[in-house]
């Protein structure tokens, strides 16, 4: 804390002796209903959201089933032998190291009382890029067109990212534990 | 009203209010929120906002309220909070947006039309409306230096920046104030940031 007596004593003097905002904020009960969920038209919704989810999802899983069997069976072989086949090289499998990453992101605490403005930034920001990622690579493995190696530049995209991630994560948590 | 660095709250309220008790959770909302909201008034002007940090702060004092660890009182602890969460909703990208698009408003506006003279006379210097005329970073950094009493090294590190950042930001913040101080017919106009 400073305590070097400025110029500048004056100013903080007026700037204390503020009145206290003449708006109060509101009692307890409001903050208690404020930070209740809401259960009536949330729920309606997320009900009515996780039928569509639901059915969207259904569609699609039919609808790919029928492309990738379609496109996987040979078409000079003899009639009735379906070979369901790879129809495009997968990537990958994410690397071990990746796995551990993430099991270990799982495994530290949640987000400290007090944050440091820039580091959680940088938090933010790569779970939004890895989030981002993942709907990329989401749609790359449905879409039949794919080729492997884009897929595969995704992945280890989201592994950079995973890492980064762990290594801000792992600052953020040793800071903490040293205050 | 106390200073919100001031505040403490009796241990056994406290304990109880870790385990749940509902009347101790309020005996420490009635002690700190008034404090709590007037602090975060100064750092976010815009009330809907002020209040919505308000209330992220109150929920995060009660969730972690066993992490308190008795090195300062309650108050300088929940202000560490709330002071946090103002500088994360100052740096948040919807605020950001929202000031972009607010400046590109303002740039349709005719020639003249978004500055607002200050009518107030020298002897009736209005501080809230001199501290409203700042840039919500600068206003931020000018209330925990001079009010707070952060230094340049701790405010650059909550916000994530260099002590020089700290230094300028309240530098033109003195500069902008002092021009309230001044004879009417040097006061500058009041410009929306």
């Amino acid at each position: 804390m400073h305590t070097d007596l400025e110029p500048g004593q004056s100013l903080a003097r007026l700037l204390r002796g503020l009145a206290p905002d003449s708006a109060h904020p509101y009692g307890w009960d409001e903050f208690r209903r404020r930070a209740q969920p809401r259960p009536t038209l949330a729920a309606h919704l997320a009900s009515g959201r996780a039928l569509a989810a639901t059915v969207v999802i259904a569609v699609a899983a039919c609808a790919l089933a029928i492309r990738v069997g379609g496109l996987a069976r040979h078409p000079h072989a003899a009639p009735g032998s379906v070979h369901y086949g790879v129809a495009r090289q997968e990537p990958a499998r994410p690397p071990a190291e990746e796995t551990a990453a993430e099991r270990y992101l799982a495994s530290l605490p949640r987000d400290p009382a007090v944050v440091h403005v820039g580091t959680r930034a940088a938090v933010e920001t790569l779970e939004d890029d890895i989030a981002q990622v993942d709907d990329m690579v989401s749609a790359a493995r449905a879409g039949s067109s794919t080729p492997p190696a884009r897929l595969q530049a995704l992945l280890d995209e989201r592994t950079q990212l995973v890492s980064s991630l762990v290594q801000v994560r792992y600052a953020e948590s040793l800071a903490y534990a040293s205050r | 009203m106390a200073r919100l660095v001031d505040i403490t709250v009796p241990d056994a309220v406290r304990v109880r209010a870790c385990a749940g008790d509902e009347d101790a959770r309020r005996v420490i909302y009635a002690a700190v929120a008034p404090a709590t909201f007037t602090l975060i008034r100064r750092m976010i002007a815009q009330r809907s906002a002020a209040e919505d940090v308000f209330q992220d702060t109150m929920m995060i004092l009660f969730e972690r309220l066993t992490e308190f660890r008795h090195e300062a009182p309650l108050g300088a602890w929940l202000r560490q909070i709330a002071i946090s969460r103002c500088l994360m909703h100052l740096r948040s990208p919807w605020r950001r947006v929202r000031l972009a698009l607010e400046a590109e408003a303002l740039d349709e506006l005719p020639a003249g039309a978004a500055q607002v003279t200050a009518p107030l006379p020298p002897e009736t210097i209005d501080i809230e409306r001199a501290l409203g005329s700042l840039a919500p970073t600068a206003r931020a950094v000018l209330w925990m230096y001079e009010v707070e009493g952060y230094s340049h090294a701790e405010i650059a590190q909550a916000f994530g920046r260099s002590i020089s950042f700290s230094k300028s930001q309240l530098a033109r913040a003195h500069l902008r104030l002092r021009a309230w101080f001044e004879p009417q017919g040097h006061r500058p106009t009041c410009t929306l940031t």
